[in-house]
């Protein structure tokens, strides 16, 4: 007759506990791992931005705009990369666009973009309460502008960085590229610090005509219509009043485009103007937008 | 709470205050929001009471870093926000009263990005969104857009939101709003229970004194700015305030009501009549009953019920405060 086991021997382990498996509670816990600092705060306020303007995770209708401006500035550096492939032999590529005049065929996109994105990026949260939940985060006023500047760069960096990439690499494949190692390292310096020039200026505009209103529509139109209209005005003064050359330089949507040509050792559409002004006045542009931004952020009232 | 008696060091006893305030003002252009405030909020759940303007949002706003104060201290977790404000706000849980909540998100996005914001590594704010979720009865809806969610399930994304980061204390601004009975029964036994299950601290502001007293263990009131009353629970709305009677309307004898206010009035007694009900006070409870009985007795009134009267909430802010117009410390 088999004897029952003593009660204080062990019970002989399961499958589960053999294998090192355990159940383990999924239920809400309290957590004491690591903490991420303001770094990773800042890094998802930008993430959630870029997304929230691509439409990224949002209904259809979200994505028509900036679908619309990816393609107006991406069509022609694949057209023109295609015909390298085409007529390559018998046509230099860089005599249908090179890397500073590229810009020239998606002023439009650019545009689209500089008015669109700010305004999303920054309105949005003054208007339904974002803003102050953020604020109610590790995040501070000045951390939280970094965020949101950060995501207006690299947004607008898809369509003033992206495109001239495309060629480089599309020419360099064809054999159309820089000229050995060096002067492809030289061209990829001049391409970013052209897109930073102008992102730069650019979202420093545009941010601060968004700080301004809290109508993302109204941003919107301040922005195109600055771009529109400080082109005309400059214009008027300098071909029509017969200004000084140097009025060019209140145009504030051609500036940063001429500097591209100026990074790039090239005259530009306005040879007249030294490019220390042009230098000078995309920084002043940039700084001024960046002013506005900060002093608009430091004097709102954010209560809950 | 720590006692006293005990050897703890002075500095921790202070400590055990989750949020204190001396002396705070805060003054907007047009109005003064708060005036001389002296809040001392214990560890548990504690409810901000006050009618629309008392300045409940306003001091949220300074507890949070949002404002500085013109004057006068705050400390929130033994820490100032206006000088260490990110490091107290990666404590802290905040949901808003607005709905501030973007449509097109889904909740678990939503909830996901704000731990993620305030400090939890990318994979441990993932698994701990969900967490959260279930916690407040969205786990099956997560997925939704947020603009598709009732008000009661917003509301229980706002919580889960502030509390998804495992903060040592959450600001719930008005979480009850817009909640239908049935809603707002279940979100307050879901933010007792984030207390009492896993010690998560709340201060809680609404206009509701009733839920307020049920499920807080401390209150602090204001009315216009002022601190009216502060203190716990049991302190404030748990003493009795002596006795009530009900009365029936008798067909055949149309004055009697009035006639027992009238010769309780006459005994010196405060009374206070609502309808058929008549709330006495101003003696000891002995002397009501007997002052009552004896009214009831000589009108020829017909009693419904009589018993004591428990303190509420709502005596203690519109009447034993309000009405004197002495704001006053309770505690």
């Amino acid at each position: 007759m088999n004897q029952p086991p003593p009660p204080s021997s062990p019970p002989p382990p399961s499958p589960a506990a053999a294998s090192g498996a355990q159940i383990v509670d999924r239920g809400f816990q309290r957590y004491d791992g690591p903490r991420a600092g303001v770094g990773q705060a800042i890094r998802s306020v930008s993430w959630q931005s870029i997304r929230s303007t691509l439409g990224l995770g949002r209904p259809a209708r979200h994505k028509i705009f900036p679908v619309l401006a990816i393609a107006i500035a991406y069509v022609p550096a694949i057209t023109f990369v295609g015909l390298s492939v085409i007529v390559g032999d018998i046509l230099d590529p860089n005599e249908i666009a090179d890397y500073a005049g590229y810009y020239g065929f998606i002023t439009a996109a650019i545009l689209l973009f500089a008015g669109l994105v700010a305004p999303e990026v920054l309105v949005g949260d003054r208007r339904n309460g974002m803003l102050a939940m953020y604020l109610s985060t590790p995040l501070k006023r000045s951390t939280y502008l970094v965020a949101k500047v950060v995501a207006v760069l690299l947004t607008l960096a898809l369509v003033t960085l992206g495109p001239p990439l495309l060629l480089l690499i599309g020419y360099t494949f064809e054999n159309a590229g820089p000229d050995g190692p060096g002067d492809w390292l030289v061209v990829l310096l001049r391409i970013f610090m052209s897109a930073f020039a102008v992102c730069g200026a650019l979202t420093a505009v545009s941010m601060a005509a968004a700080s301004l209103t809290d109508r993302r529509a109204f941003a919107s139109i301040g922005v195109v219509l600055l771009a529109l209209a400080s082109p005309a005005v400059a214009s008027a003064l300098v071909e029509g009043a017969e200004l000084s050359p140097n009025w060019r330089l209140i145009d504030v949507f051609s500036m940063p485009f001429e500097l591209v040509f100026r990074i790039f050792g090239e005259p530009g559409n306005f040879p007249e103007l030294s490019t220390l002004s042009v230098v000078a006045v995309n920084l002043g542009w940039t700084l001024g937008g960046i002013v506005v931004v900060v002093w608009r952020y430091s004097r709102l009232v954010v209560a809950r | 709470m720590v006692d006293p008696s005990s050897d703890v060091p002075c500095d921790a006893v202070q400590m055990s205050a989750i949020i204190e305030t001396s002396d705070l003002v805060m003054e907007f252009p047009s109005t003064r929001a708060l005036d001389g405030l002296d809040v001392r909020v214990p560890s548990g759940v504690t409810g901000l009471v006050g009618a629309n303007g008392a300045g409940k949002t306003t001091l949220i706003s300074l507890v949070l870093g949002l404002l500085q104060p013109t004057s006068g201290t705050v400390r929130v977790l033994g820490l100032d926000p206006s000088i260490d404000g990110p490091r107290l706000r990666a404590m802290i849980g905040y949901g808003p009263e607005r709905n501030v909540l973007p449509d097109d998100m889904q909740a678990y996005d939503f909830v996901r990005h704000f731990a993620q914001v305030r400090g939890l590594p990318h994979d441990e704010a993932r698994s701990r969104a969900s967490d959260s979720l279930y916690l407040v009865g969205l786990g099956e809806e997560r997925f939704r857009a947020l603009g598709t969610m009732s008000t009661g399930q917003r509301q229980r994304v706002k919580l889960a939101q502030a509390i998804a980061a495992d903060p040592s204390l959450i600001v719930l601004d008005e979480p009850t709003d817009g909640l239908d009975p049935v809603q707002r029964d279940e979100m307050l036994g879901i933010i007792v229970d984030v207390n009492r299950k896993f010690g998560i601290d709340v201060m809680l502001s609404s206009h509701v004194l009733e839920e307020v007293e049920r499920i807080c263990d401390h209150v602090v009131a204001l009315d216009a700015g002022r601190l009216v009353a502060q203190g716990s629970m049991t302190e404030l709305a748990g003493a009795l305030g002596g006795v009530e009677v009900e009365l029936v309307d008798l067909a055949d004898l149309p004055g009697s009501i009035d006639a027992v206010e009238r010769q309780l009035l006459d005994r010196g007694v405060v009374v206070r009549r609502l309808d058929f009900s008549l709330s006495v006070s101003g003696a000891t409870d002995d002397e009501l009953f007997n002052a009552v009985v004896g009214a009831v007795a000589s009108a020829g009134a017909r009693v419904k019920t009589l018993g004591r009267r428990r303190r509420t909430l709502d005596d203690v802010f519109t009447s034993d405060i309000v009405a004197s117009g002495q704001p006053e410390g309770a505690s």
